[in-house]
């Protein structure tokens, strides 16, 4: 790895923790009604919004 | 990451990817109305009904008869249930006809008539068994949940790419100014790792779901044969018990828990020789789990409550979890958005193989 390569957490944080919360999410809206209904598809729209927000901010 | 082990991600994750890519936007552009099958059989079957009267319902057996009578010759396959109205669902098979062909007659419970189906429109039936197995069969099943594997392998794949091509970009970066090529590899890779884990689940669960008939199938020779040992042929049409009092029976045997539908002797859910009544648990996640309790549908006895085992469970689950129809409106919404980024994720992976390879051609 050279001095400019980010860490693996760098690389790897934003996605995991998408992922995390996605998974959450998905299992959440499985296993309970009501609120959690509301909760895992707010979980899950996290990817969504991360998308929509890089491709909003972090173009270059 | 070495040069080599590079390499060899890399060729596993373009083969995999090209291999499966066609039939996997074939199933992403199938799925996306799926979502909504529901919504949309509302709006495309929509009729005005009411039951013929009020309070007054058939027995089982009664209403078994009158679909029956309008599909002479057809063996029962299936009855279901519909929760928000007095109609049962029967299914039946014609014993000549072509395998896996089923007649599906709504029945007003109330007075033995046709009800308007609620369901199943020819083009959403028609899209979801390209969906399903491209009208192969089992082999077309089989033959897509490979192509699910594919497509574990490369987001797998994908995922471990992800390192070497982002080692010096923020998350999320996209090189808007940069030529197609390089903007195009951004967004791929943005939008496929932020789906990573809803694709992962979609994919794995469609992969459970195309195994369905050999899941069954193996139920039924190990977990069901002890039932089906003593008898020598199975049950004729003429020589079963009522229907109606097979359900009251299993209803007896597993109080608490919501009817789901019942399964004929011979058909795909039962053995020869049992009524398979199958119940469901009223909590969120019991709702997707079936448990059946087996009636001898020569004597109408219990023969056997029978918990489904952990594959058959999986199964169950996998369904919800692949066509995503169980957190209402706004989790269906996300599935479609899902889907359609997955969609840009594979057209813009072989655009980008495309583009390469026009650029070594060219060089």
């Amino acid at each position: 790895m050279s001095r400019e390569d980010l860490p693996y957490r760098a690389i790897f944080g934003a996605p995991l923790a998408i992922a995390v919360l996605s998974l959450v999410g998905l299992l959440g809206a499985l296993l309970d009604d009501g609120a959690w209904d509301a909760l895992g598809a707010a979980l899950l729209a996290v990817s969504v919004g991360a998308a929509a927000w890089a491709l909003a901010m972090r173009r270059r | 990451m070495r040069t080599r082990t590079l390499r060899a991600w890399s060729w596993v994750h373009k083969w995999s990817s090209l291999v499966s890519t066609l039939f996997l936007l074939m199933l992403c552009l199938t799925g996306l109305p799926l979502v909504f099958s529901h919504e949309i059989d509302e709006v495309l079957l929509h009729q005005d009904w009411k039951p013929a009267a009020e309070g007054r319902q058939l027995n089982l057996d009664q209403v078994l008869d009158a679909a029956l009578s309008r599909h002479p010759g057809g063996v029962p396959a299936f009855m279901s249930f519909d929760e928000d109205r007095p109609v049962v669902n029967v299914t039946s098979v014609d014993p000549g006809g072509p395998a896996g062909q089923y007649t599906f007659q709504p029945i007003d419970r109330t007075s033995g008539d046709p009800a308007p189906p609620v369901a199943g429109h020819p083009a959403m039936e028609f899209l979801l068994q390209l969906h399903t197995d491209m009208f192969l069969g089992l082999p077309g099943m089989l033959f897509l949940g490979l192509m699910g594997l594919m497509l574990v392998t490369a987001v797998v794949s994908g995922v471990v790419l992800y390192a070497p091509f982002m080692r010096r970009l923020p998350f999320g970066t996209v090189r808007a100014s940069k030529k197609a090529r390089t903007r195009w590899l951004d967004y791929h890779n943005l939008l496929g790792v932020v789906t990573v884990a809803w694709v992962l689940v979609v994919g794995v669960t469609g992969v459970v779901n195309t195994l369905a008939v050999p899941i069954i199938a193996y139920w039924k020779d190990t977990a069901l044969k002890e039932l089906t040992a003593a008898y020598d042929a199975p049950v004729a049409l003429t020589g079963r018990s009522s229907l109606d009092a097979a359900v009251r029976r299993a209803r007896e045997a597993l109080p608490g828990m919501q009817l789901q539908f019942v399964a004929f002797p011979g058909s795909d859910y039962s053995t020869e020789h049992h009524y398979a009544v199958f119940f469901h648990g009223d909590t969120p996640l019991t709702a997707h789990l079936t448990t059946p309790a087996l009636i001898d549908a020569r004597t109408g006895e219990l023969a056997a409550v029978a918990p489904t085992p952990w594959y058959v469970k999986t199964l169950s689950l996998s369904q919800p979890l692949h066509f995503g129809d169980y957190g209402g409106l706004p989790l269906k919404i996300l599935w479609a958005l899902l889907d359609g980024i997955t969609i840009v994720v594979l057209a813009s992976g072989l655009y980008l193989w495309l583009a390469r390879r026009r650029r070594e051609r060219q060089a």
